[in-house]
Formats: structure tokens, sequence, C-alpha cells
């Protein structure tokens, strides 16, 4: 009787080749797994009888094409693409996509209970929240940067609210953000400067911007955040 | 160390892995005229030109079954550190497996074959004997001033333009 290898085989291929023993077929992982092996191999992915039997394919007189197509691609120099370097944290305030070093933060939290304090609601503390059993101040990135609060277009997709804990140079801020993408690599080369129209303070705390999706991200800079923030604070 | 295998008829042999560069699959090649025995021919690597050499050939008399699994195994036997690598591609029949073995499992053959001094020790392993096979020695041995040149001297000086353009 054929087996389902066999066939397999005389399909592919037009000469025959030497007659296969699919014994994954019949005593390994797919047949009744009788085989001794597999108490040692666990699969018969891992068995070197199972990778012989695959190395016979190879052992096929090579396609009419198949000469020409790689002469053509090792003729060409090897394209070997840098990695990018710089990662980010991506996340939007209001309107507006921002990103920050990836170094600079210490956990994406869920939103919780934040405590208010009094003769302080106008400025970029909103107050303080309980994160890991320490009392971290919560900034507001949109008043530190002078975001004008815009309306969000409607999205279909569930946004949840964040709570970004930073820690730069042991100072640790929490920043709750509307929403937070993750990390994102990319290139030095795709860091812009800022647009010179742009006429708010993001500048000074803006390093660049750089493109993601369809959106532009401002890249900020965590010493002049910290600084900016500290001033505030004072 | 890493060995890639590969066979000659029957039998099975070893390079060490350290000195190739990267296993390409079988290429067309441009014929030279009046090549040596085991010269398959030229092809064009990364932009430049390489002999490609069969062992099938050279050792067994018939060339290389064209098969998937011959391939060609691009050595470097530039023997000083820093000097440009110099690429010769071996082309061998069921390029598909690597060894990993130990300086200490190596075990000397007790008789030297004077025709053959290019094959080195022997290891064994599930399926028996493997022996491994110095390549700075065979090129040295077979093609010798052939490609020992700083240019292979058999490419003339418009040589490789032709070269590229029949790859082309």
């Amino acid at each position: 009787m054929l087996s389902r290898g066999v066939n397999s085989a005389a399909q592919l291929s037009p000469a025959p080749i030497r007659t296969l023993d699919d014994c994954w077929n019949n005593i390994g992982v797919v047949g009744d797994q009788t085989c001794r092996e597999l108490t040692r191999h666990i699969h018969c992915q891992n068995c070197p009888v199972y990778s012989a039997a695959a190395a016979q394919f190879l052992d096929r007189p090579i396609a009419p094409d198949y000469r020409r197509e790689w002469t053509e691609h090792f003729a060409i120099d090897k394209q070997i693409a840098t990695p990018a370097k710089i990662s980010a944290v991506i996340f939007r305030v209001g309107g507006e996509w921002l990103g920050m070093p990836t170094q600079a933060f210490q956990e994406v939290a869920e939103r919780r209970v934040m405590h208010t304090i009094p003769h302080r609601r106008q400025g970029v503390v909103l107050g303080i929240v309980n994160v890991r059993g320490e009392i971290l101040i919560c900034a507001s990135i949109g008043k530190l940067l002078g975001l004008k609060s815009t309306a969000v277009v409607k999205r279909q997709l569930a946004v949840f609210g964040r709570l970004l804990v930073a820690d730069w140079n042991g100072q640790r801020v929490a920043f709750p953000v509307d929403e937070v993408h993750g990390v994102h690599r990319f290139h030095a080369a795709d860091l812009r400067g800022v647009p010179a129209t742009v006429a708010n303070s993001t500048i000074s705390c803006a390093t660049g911007v750089f493109p993601w999706r369809n959106f532009t991200v401002g890249y900020l800079d965590p010493d002049a955040m910290f600084t900016s923030l500290n001033r505030n604070l004072s | 160390m890493l060995f890639v295998l590969f066979h000659l008829g029957q039998e099975r042999y070893a390079l060490e892995a350290a000195c190739v560069v990267e296993v390409v699959p079988l290429l067309a090649l441009k014929q030279v005229p009046k090549s040596p025995r085991g010269v398959a021919g030229v092809f064009i690597y990364r932009g430049r030109p390489v002999l490609a050499v069969d062992l099938c050939k050279l050792t067994l008399g018939r060339p290389a079954q064209e098969n998937f699994s011959t391939r060609i195994i691009l050595i470097n036997h530039g023997n000083k550190p820093g000097e440009q690598q110099q690429l010769v591609g071996l082309i061998a029949e069921r390029v598909t497996e690597t060894l990993r073995r130990e300086k200490s499992d190596f075990i000397n053959p007790s008789l030297q074959t004077s025709s053959s001094p290019f094959m080195g020790p022997v290891l064994m392993d599930a399926k028996g004997m493997v022996q491994v096979v110095n390549p700075g020695q065979l090129i040295l041995e077979e093609l010798g001033a052939l490609v020992c040149a700083p240019q292979l001297s058999i490419l003339g000086a418009n040589l490789p333009a032709e070269v590229i353009d029949a790859t082309h």
C-alpha cells in the first residue's frame, strides 16, 4: 500500500526518488505513537529520521529557471537593512501623538484614583497617585507642553487611558495619557526638525518629529521635560 | 567546531565552517575556455567574479548532479588576516547538513595517501565516517597558481564585464 509521504513526493518530482519510510505516519506522532524514539525526541520534528527524509526531497533535479533566478539574486550586492536604533514610547495626549525615549519610562499602568492637592488646581500638577505603594506626583503633559485640548476624532476601536510612570535621573513622575501605542523603533535619519511654524512651548521640549503610521509624532526630550516640570513644581 | 557536510558520490566529507563564507544554490556558470580539470566556470557573487570548482569532477571524474541539494560552498582561502577575501566556490553534492564536533573527536588516519594530502582527519558520527577536507590545501594543489595570484589569472582583463553581461 502506498503511504501518504510517497504520494506527495511523486507529485512534486517527475523523477522517481527512493521509497520513503514514513514512520511518522505509522508509529510517530501522526500514527499510533508507539515509536521508542519518541521518548527521547518528544516530537517527530526533532528526530533525525524525519529530517533525513526531508533532505531527500532536495535530491531532485532543479527546475529550469532555478539557476537563472538565483544567479540574478547573488550577482547584486547584498542589501543589509540597518536596524533602527532609537526606541520611543508613543502615546497620545488630546489630539497630539507624542513620543519619549523608552529609557525614560518605568511602566504603563492603568488609570487610578487621583488625589488632588488643595490650592493646586490650575497648574501642571494634577495631584498624587499611588503606584505600587509609592506616592507619585501626577502631572499633565498637555499643560506642561501648552497643548490645547482639541476635540478628538472618535474612532471605532476601544481606547483606554493609561498612566505612564516615568523615571528620569531618579525622579519618578506619573503622566496620565489618553492612549498608549507602545514601543516604536525608528532610524535617527527619520527624526526631523520641529517645524518653525509650531508656535507653542512644545518646541522647547521636542527635539524633533518622526513619522509613524499617518501621524507626525513629536519626539520629547526627557531632560527638557523634567526641567520644565521642576520649574512648574516649585 | 562546526562543519559543513557534503557528499562526493556516496562518501561524506566535512569542511570547517570557519572558512565558509556562504552556501549558495547552484548558479549559472560562465564557461572558461581551456580551464584545468575541475574548474566548472565563473559566476558573479555580490558583484565580483568567483571561480567555481566542481569537487565531483575533480575527485570522481563526473560533473555534479544538477539537484536542489547540489550547492556551491563559497570558501575564503585568503590565508592572511586583513587581506581581501579570496573566494572560491566549491560545487558539492548534498550540502544539507552541518555537524558539531570538538577537536578531540578527530581521529588521524594511520595511512596517508600521497595522492590526496588535502584529505584530513576523520570524524565519526551515527552514520559512520566523515573525512575532513582541508580547503586551503585543496585549492593549492588542484588549482595552484590559478587562484593564488591576487587576481584570478584565468580571467582576462575584459572577462569580468563579459561575465556580468552573460548573467543578466
